[in-house]
This record gives C-alpha cells, structure tokens and sequence, in this order.
C-alpha cells in the first residue's frame, strides 16, 4: 500500500444500521459522473438480487398468503377456498403459542448476550496470541463446522440420564443422578449451553475480524494519553467494534429466533412444552398437524415480531451511535 | 501482536491471554473428543455407565457400518460438491452487491438493506411447501441445482451484509487513485478492492459454507433420491426407529467433520492472515 | 426495486395460485377407475420405505420388492429410502404428497396417520378395491386404526407390539414369579432394587413424543379408561383414568422408574435395560431381538419376555398399542393400478412370509404366525404376540396429533412430578377438547 494516507485513513466507524442515509462526501472526481457510478452500482448488485428475489420473493409472499387463507388439501394439490383472519386469532390467543414465544424471546435474549460477551472475548484473546494462534482458531472453528443435527445428538449422549458424561460428571458433583433434561429449568439451561458452544465460534470470527479493520494509530493515540488496557477496551476499541457487533448480534438475533434443530433433537420440546420454540411450534402445526394456514401464520407472525425486534435494536444502535459520535 | 513490551519468565507464559486461549481450546474440544473416543466404541461400551473417557476395546466397526453398509462416501461427495459451489457463488456475488450497496450512490439502499434482512428473517420451514412447489415446477428436485439455488439465495444476505460493511471501510483514495489510471469499474472492483476484501470474504465464506454443510430441512424433502443426498440427511438416515446408533452417527459425524477439521488445520496461517491482512489496518 | 410492492403480490398470488390449483379436484371416481387395474403397460412405481429391521443378512424391502417383480414382471419398484425417524420422515413425506407429488407412488407409513392422510387427501380410500372378507385375516385393532368413517386409507405391512422384558436371572434370585399386576411389580421391583441387584426397577418410555402417548394409552386401557367415547368426544375421567396416571406418579417417586424415565425414547429405556440396570423393560417386540444380541447386550440370555402385567382386579392383562407401519397409495400417482397392486402384495402372504423370514417385526398377517417357520426363527415374541390384547390409540380423528400431544404433554409433568394425577387430567381433557374442535394450533 503507497497511500500517503493522513492520521485517519478510515472514515468514521459508521454504524451498521441499513440507511447510512447520508451521503458519503463529495460526488468524487468530476470525471466519473455519479450517474454512472450508479449504473455500475446496479450493475454489480443486480445478479445477486435477482436471484434472492427469484427464490425468496415468490414463497415469502405465498406463505403470507397462505396465512390468510382457507386452505383445502385436495386429489391435485391444495386450494385456496376464502381469506380469512382466523388463523391469526387462532395462534394469537393460543396458549401455546404464547409459551413459545416466552421461550424462544427469553432463550434468544439469554443466548445472544452470553454469545456477544464470550465471543468478544474470544476474539480479544485470538487478537492478542501469538504463534498459537492459528491453532486456537482452528479449534474454536470446529463446533461451529460440526453439522447442527449432530451437535445435538452428541450433546444429547452426553446429557443422556444412563450413560451421559456430563450426567456422570454432575453425579459425582452433587452425590445424586441428575435429570438434567427432564426438569424445565435444568433442559432450558442445557438448551443455552449447547447453543453457547455451538454458535460463539460465528461471533467471535465476525468480532475478530471488526478488530482487524481497527486503525493501529488509534491505539497509539491511546497509549500516549495514557490510558490502561480497560479504558483503552472500553473507549477505543469498543466503539470501532460497534457496526461489526451489530451485524453478529442481527443475526445472531434471527438464528438464535429461529432456534429448530437443538430442541428438535435434544427435548423434542420437552419436559412438558418448556422448551418448545416457536420454529417447533410452527413445524409441528404444518408438518404434524397439516394446518397449512395455521403454520403459515404462526411463521408469518414469528418473522413480524423478529423483524420488529431487528429495527428497534437497529434504531436504538443507531441513536446511540450517534450520540457517541456527538459526545 | 502483542502491543506490550514482552514480560519476562514465567508471566511470560501463564497471562490472561494464554490461558484464555487455553480455555477456549479445551472447552471446544472437550465433547468433539468425547465424540471422537466414542467413534471407536463398540456397542456395548458406548452405552456403558459409567461412560469410559478412552475406548477399553477400540473398534473401527462404527466406521465400517457407516462407510460400507451406509454409503456415507456418496453424501459427503454431494455435501462437497453443494456447499463449494454455494460458497463460491454467494462470495462471487455478495461481493459485488455489497461493493455496490456500500460503495456506489445507488438509490435505495438503505431500503434495499433492510429487505434482505427482511427476507432473511422468514422462518425456513414455512418456505419448504412453497419452494418445494417452485422447484418441482421448474424441475430441480433431486439435483445438485436444487440445493445450491435456494442455499445461494437463502445465505447472500447476511453475506451481503457483512461485505458492504468491510468494503464501506475501504478508504477511498485506493480506488481514485486507480480510477485516474485509467482502469475501468470492474477492474478497479477486482485489483484494488477485492484483495483488501479478504477478511469479509473469509468471514462470508466460512458464515456460508458451515451453513449450507449443516442444513437439513430442505435438504430432506427436495432431494429424496440417495444419489442427490447430502450428509446431514445421510446421518439422520442412521438412526433408526428403534434405536440411537450413537457409535455408527459419531463416525459418520467424524467423518463429515474431519474434511473440515484438516482444511483448517492446514490453512491455519492463510485464515490468520486472511482475516488480518485488512486494508485499513495500520 | 424497479418492480413495485403490488405487482410482485399480484404475480405471487398469480403464480401461486398456477401452482396449486392447476390440477386440484380431481373427481375420485376417475381415480379409482385407474386403481382398479392393473396396468398391462410397463409401469415404474417409487416405494417409500424406512429401514425394515432386518433379523439377519439380506434388506428385505429388496427382497420383497423382487418377489412382487417377479409376480409382475412389467411393473419394476424403485426403492426410495425413507428417514426411519417418524417425525422427519412425515415431513418429508407430507411436503412432497401436499405438493401433489407423483411419488411415491406408495409410501409406507405409521399406523397412526390414515384418518388424519386420509381427511387431508393425502391417501387414497382403497375400501372399494378390496375383497368382503379382506379384514378377517389381520389384527381388529389393526382394522379399525386403518379406517376412518368408512374408509381405508392403509394396508397391513407389519405391526409393533409391546412386552414385558424381565430378567429371569434376577426373578429366580428372588424366587419371584413374573408379575401378573403392576402391584405385585411394584413390589418384586422395590424387593430386587433394596437388595443392590438392580439400580432400577422398571424402564419405560416418557418423553414428550408419541413413546409417551402409547404408554398412556396402554396404562388407561389397564384400567379400563378411554381416552374418547363411542361418539368421539374426549372421556379420560373417572377413577379409571385416575388409576392409570397415579400409576405413572407413583413408579417414579418410589424410584422403582428413574426420574430420567421423562426424558427416555424406547433407545434410551432399552440401552439401560441392555446395560443390566433394570429388572423390567416395556418395549416393542423388536428389543428382543437387541436384548439377545451378545455383542450390545450385557444380559444377553437372561431375558425373559411376557405380556403386560395389569392392574389387579379383573381388568385386562397383556395390553399392547397396535403400533407399525402400513402401506398407503399416493392419490397423485400416475400407476394407481400398479401401485395399488404392489400395496397389496406387501399385504399377502408371499410378502409376510419374507417378513417372517427375514424381518425382525410382526408381520400383520396373523395366519403366517402359526406357521412352523415362526417357531423356528426363535423369537418368543412371534409366538406369544396372539396372547396380546392388542388397543389402539385414539387415532379415530384428523386431529390425532394434537390429541396425541395433550396426552403426551399432560403426563410428562405428571411424571416429573409437576402436576397431579387430577390436574393432569383435567388439563389433558382441555386440550383434546380444544384439539377435537380443530382449534388447537
């Protein structure tokens, strides 16, 4: 790189939220027109567009239809009879559905915060090893390649009431057999556990890589002031890791909602319905049940509150950048 | 990288650092060995209570089941095969879009970035039936294309996400700089930018290949046929009915794992340095 | 976007509408027309079967599928290999017969899905293509959970039954005869476990899956309890229902069933048993098969197998589920004869012989189990299966699922110890109400 770059070389971190609505600076060198770099801009964008419109689109909108739907299974395929609301009413008032919800928003919340936190260290510790780095990473990145059905199967071996380790371990820990996925709160904390395991790998990467983007000037700047490795974290690096974090913690957020396989395989959403997720839920009313309308609208509803929980968090995250940016 | 002067003796060695690496690497470890101990068990030995940390009588009967008598070798081909050729299409294409998303004055974009989360966010099982619809429609079921389009489609935009965010970071003397040579938009896109994209590429890439190595919904229904299967479908076919075969699973976990497993193991120093040669970083 | 918000809608509903409807209604006199025959055009029909238990070498859906060709030399089957785990297999299955799939042209499939396949279209009604007396030579129970209002949505393939495993070394240590009574189980139980001789008593299944539900469903039928009455509304009260589900209470909290017992599949409740933790062990015929197997098996010869114990009085005793696998026709096929055909033959006794022979199952064929070949393959299950008194779950409804799930739900925290006998009831009762409404989600 032969930049002569000044003190800042990288335009203020800018937070991660969709609109970075204002524009970037200048229209750039008069030569290249900002119309045509628009056209390339839709040029480079619209493959990948296309095709996620081309898939995602068509049965977005049908499962949206469908939710509203009297739906018929015939000889030849389903029909559509009338529109109606009841499917909403149905799941809205169901308590099953509410239990879920709780479940999944409660399991979401837990597992998100837990992951961020040890993630951000990971990635910290990752960021500062030496010559065993590499080797640390590639360890770390293994539960996250492991296939997500066979991550709960050898989680479910290793809770197993008989034969489990992690059962024999609590035994010789507490004196007694534990049961571990059969009481509520033991199954849930167990959920949270494998999910930690499982899924920090995906944060500590994406934060590890935030950490790379962080000018070393800004450091130095640091150390001349004085300031120690906490306030250093807390006033230097962590506000550059925002719009990263911010990313890793949206979808954490969406995969951590959509929460399936863990539960599928570990509990089957048990003990009782404690840890029945709303994917489970939706699964069962479709695939067990064959309500195609009701399924439609518990994933319809389901992909409503995510969204509304994306935006708000995006809103807040913004507003709070913002504020950082102006103090 | 270490940004302080090297300690001396033991404080050397034992640091917050070191022994948070430590943690991480037993703690990740700690059940994949527990896995892989239990690969070599036999049948008897795997449901033993309690449960013995290193196998007593090592068999490799658990892989010969999974490998001779379960055909794991097919699906982990067609496992390969879907989730390279995804890979490589939703890097080709999100960095494109994101470069475009992040670096053009394309109208729009912020309500663009917000659809694709919008349409990430629908929960999977409710686009099966629909998919399933489309697919048998346009002919894909039972083909390697009827994986890798929707996977393609269903992983670009968080991919998209991550790319417009690292190429937005890009300081835009680089590519001036280029344009006033003289070079066109696509090449200045591929010699200037893609090279300082490698940490977003790696990130995108590992994001989707991990995703698209697991999945199993659509995986399932679309590609009924043993010769379109993938792995995660092929390990669920295992298990029976009436019982967990939890040595013939690990081994074919193991085994779908260990590709992986020796990639990173190899690749180490490149995935360090991928994700670290960052072109802002000082 | 260069296509606005409302054209997109109207093109999906469009598109969606093309997809769905394009050739739904067909009237079931045409199709039962083509059912009617056989094919005299070569045919290639796709048979969706999960793993047959195979007692020793050969697959058997192969060795089926070659006999059936052999009959009908023009017609060749295709095996498609089905998940055995019921609930991906449905999934599968379900997406591809909703999608108005061709294929598979017969699929095999849970004893407990005709009237809900049947309802949703999913399973074509076969009453009319088979012979007055058809029924007379399989199961009752097997007959009425393959009906629904009139209509036979599922041939006879093979059945599950459940037994009482025991382990005959630790009886005769005790001088203990095998228990007739869930009493004097309870008590031969607590004896052997005081002594150190066993960590548990009696294994079963109560996890929240349909393990759980034929569990329930035998317990209440012990006790002489439906689940819904003649007219097919929710019964479960009374002191019958009481009975069973106080029963279940109380395996646990005397400890003769470990508490993990709420979180056990059959795999689990016979990995433990096999493992010589238990006296006694509930399961399918089939745990025979894995309890005699020396290499898996630490109790390998000392098993014993007997029906069902009963409540004392003069209830009934060898109460099974009628559980296992049937086969159904695809109503999309475009081979209805020829898959109508093959579902038959799976049926006959050529078929069920093979079963016999080869499968570690029941086969649903009652005459072949009197055979001498039945008693030469050396499982007590075949030949004690006719002492059962086979019950079937309340699977006379499309709503069986969420009925299935209010069972399950319900007594899982009677088991862990979260809810009474009474409240459970009372609850489950709720629910099944709600399901049998169709309200439930």
């Amino acid at each position: 790189m032969t930049s002569s770059a000044p003190a800042s070389r990288r335009p203020a971190a800018e937070p991660a939220g969709p609109p970075p609505v204002r524009p970037r600076r200048g229209d750039g060198p008069g030569r290249v027109s900002r119309r045509r770099r628009a056209r390339t801009g839709w040029l480079f964008a619209s493959p990948a567009l296309l095709i996620i419109s081309a898939v995602t689109v068509f049965p977005v909108l049908f499962s949206v239809l469908l939710s509203f739907a009297e739906v018929r299974l015939e000889y030849g395929g389903f029909s559509i009879r009338s529109l109606t609301g009841d499917h909403y009413a149905a799941v809205l008032s169901s308590p099953e559905w509410r239990q879920a919800l709780l479940f999944t928003f409660g399991f979401t919340v837990v597992t998100v915060l837990l992951e961020l936190v040890l993630g951000t260290a990971a990635a910290l510790v990752l960021e500062r090893l030496g010559a065993a780095r590499g080797w640390v990473l590639a360890v770390l990145l293994l539960p996250w390649a492991l296939i997500n059905v066979v991550a709960a199967q050898l989680w479910g071996y290793l809770f197993n009431g008989t034969y489990g380790g992690l059962t024999w371990l609590f035994e010789q820990l507490l004196g007694h057999q534990p049961d571990i996925l059969g009481q509520p709160a033991s199954a849930m904390g167990a959920m949270v556990v494998v999910d930690v395991w499982k899924t920090t790998p995906f944060v500590a990467i994406v934060v590890l890589a935030g950490l790379m983007l962080i000018p070393g000037d800004v450091y130095e700047a640091a150390e001349i002031d004085g300031a120690g490795t906490w306030t250093t974290f807390w006033k230097v690096t962590l506000p550059q890791l925002r719009p990263i974090m911010a990313i890793a913690v949206l979808f954490r957020i969406l995969q951590a909602f959509g929460i399936f396989d863990l539960p599928f395989v570990l509990t089957q959403g048990g003990p009782g319905t404690a840890t029945e997720s709303l994917a489970i839920l939706g699964y069962k009313t479709l695939f067990q049940n064959l309500a195609i309308g009701r399924g439609a609208a518990v994933a319809t509803t389901t992909a409503v509150i995510v969204i509304s929980c994306c935006l708000l968090f995006l809103r807040v995250f913004k507003a709070q950048a913002d504020e950082g940016g102006r103090a | 990288m270490s940004r302080r002067a090297p300690a001396s003796g033991v404080r050397r060695y034992v640091n917050a650092v070191n022994l948070g690496g430590l943690a991480i690497v037993v703690l990740s470890a700690l059940p994949l060995y527990w896995m892989i101990a239990s690969s070599f068990k036999g049948p008897g030995e795997i449901s033993a209570a309690p449960p013995s940390p290193v196998p007593k009588a090592a068999t490799l009967g658990n892989y010969a089941e999974a490998f001779v008598r379960n055909g794991i070798g097919r699906y982990l081909l067609n496992s390969v095969l879907v989730a390279s050729v995804s890979t490589v299409a939703v890097l080709g294409l999100s960095f494109f879009a994101g470069y475009a998303l992040g670096r053009t004055p394309l109208r729009g974009r912020g309500g663009i970035m917000t659809a694709l989360l919008m349409l990430s966010v629908f929960p999977p099982i409710a686009l099966v039936v629909p998919l399933f619809l489309l697919e048998r429609q346009v002919g894909l079921l039972n083909s390697y294309a009827g994986l890798i389009v929707p996977y393609v489609a269903l992983n670009l935009p968080f991919a998209i996400w991550i790319m417009r965010n690292y190429l937005a970071g890009v300081p835009r003397e680089l590519e001036e700089a280029a344009t006033v040579d003289g070079a066109g938009p696509l090449r200045t896109v591929l010699t200037v930018i893609a090279p300082l994209a490698r940490p977003g590429l790696f990130t995108a890439g590992i994001f989707t290949f991990t995703a698209t190595w697991s999945e199993f919904l659509l995986a399932l229904t679309f590609n009924s046929e043993d010769g379109h299967r993938t792995v995660p479908v092929g390990i669920a076919l295992f298990t029976s009915q009436y019982t967990v075969p939890y040595g013939t699973l690990f081994a074919g976990a193991v085994a779908a794992t260990l590709p992986i497993g020796i990639l990173v193991m190899i690749f180490r120093r490149s995935i360090v340095s991928g994700m670290t040669s960052g072109a802002v970083k000082g | 976007m260069a296509l606005s918000r409302r054209t997109l809608l109207a093109g999906a509903v469009a598109a969606g509408a093309g997809l769905t409807s394009g050739c739904a209604g067909k009237p079931l006199d045409t199709l039962l027309t083509q059912a009617a025959q056989v094919p005299r055009t070569p045919a290639t029909l796709t048979w969706w079967v999960s793993e047959i238990p195979a007692r020793n070498g050969p697959v058997v859906a192969d060795l089926i599928i070659r006999a059936f060709e052999r009959r009908h030399p023009h017609i060749h089957v295709r095996k498609s290999n089905a998940l055995s785990a019921t609930d991906a297999n449905r999934a599968a299955v379900t997406t591809q017969l909703a999608g108005a799939s061709p294929t598979p042209d017969v699929y095999l499939g849970d004893t407990t899905w005709p009237a809900q396949f049947g309802t949703n279209s999913l399973a074509l009604p076969l009453q009319t293509l088979l012979p007055k007396d058809f029924w007379s030579a399989y199961p009752a129970a097997l007959r009425r959970v393959s009906e629904y209002r009139g209509a036979v949505y599922a041939l006879p393939f093979y059945t599950d039954s459940a037994f009482l495993f025991y382990r005959k070394d630790l009886l005769a240590k005790h001088g203990r005869p095998v228990p007739r009574t869930w009493e004097e189980l309870l008590r031969t139980a607590r004896t052997i476990q005081r002594a150190g001789d066993a960590a548990y008593g009696f294994l079963w299944q109560g996890s929240v899956s349909e393990s759980l539900t034929c569990n329930v469903a035998e317990f209440l039928a012990d006790a002489q309890a439906p689940v819904l009455d003649g007219a097919g509304r929710v019964a479960l009260h009374g002191p019958g229902a009481e009975r069973a589900f106080a029963l279940m209470r109380e395996f646990t909290e005397t400890g003769v069933t470990p508490s993990t017992v709420a979180t056990y599949a059959e795999a689990d409740s016979q990995d433990a048993f096999t493992g010589g933790r238990g006296v006694f062990l509930r399961n399918w015929s089939y745990a025979w098969g894995n309890a005699a197997d020396r290499s898996a098996s630490k109790v390998a010869g000392r098993v014993g197998v007997a029906p069902r114990p009963g409540f004392e009085g003069d209830g009934p005793r060898g109460v099974s589920c009628a559980g296992g696998w049937s086969n159904f026709v695809n109503p999309n096929s475009r081979h209805l004869g020829a898959a109508v055909a093959f579902a038959r033959f799976c049926a006959g006794e050529e078929a069920q012989l093979i079963l016999l022979k080869h499968a570690g199952v029941i086969p649903a064929l009652e005459e072949v189990l009197t055979r001498p070949e039945a008693r030469a393959v050396g499982d007590p299950t075949l030949t004690r299966v006719r002492e059962l008194h086979l019950v079937a779950r309340p699977v006379q409804t499309p709503y069986y699922p969420q009925v299935s799930k209010a069972l399950y739900t319900r007594a899982n925290a009677v088991i862990g110890g979260r809810a009474t006998p009474a409240q459970a009831l009372r609850a489950a009762r709720a629910d099944i109400r709600t399901a049998l409404e169709g309200r439930a989600l």
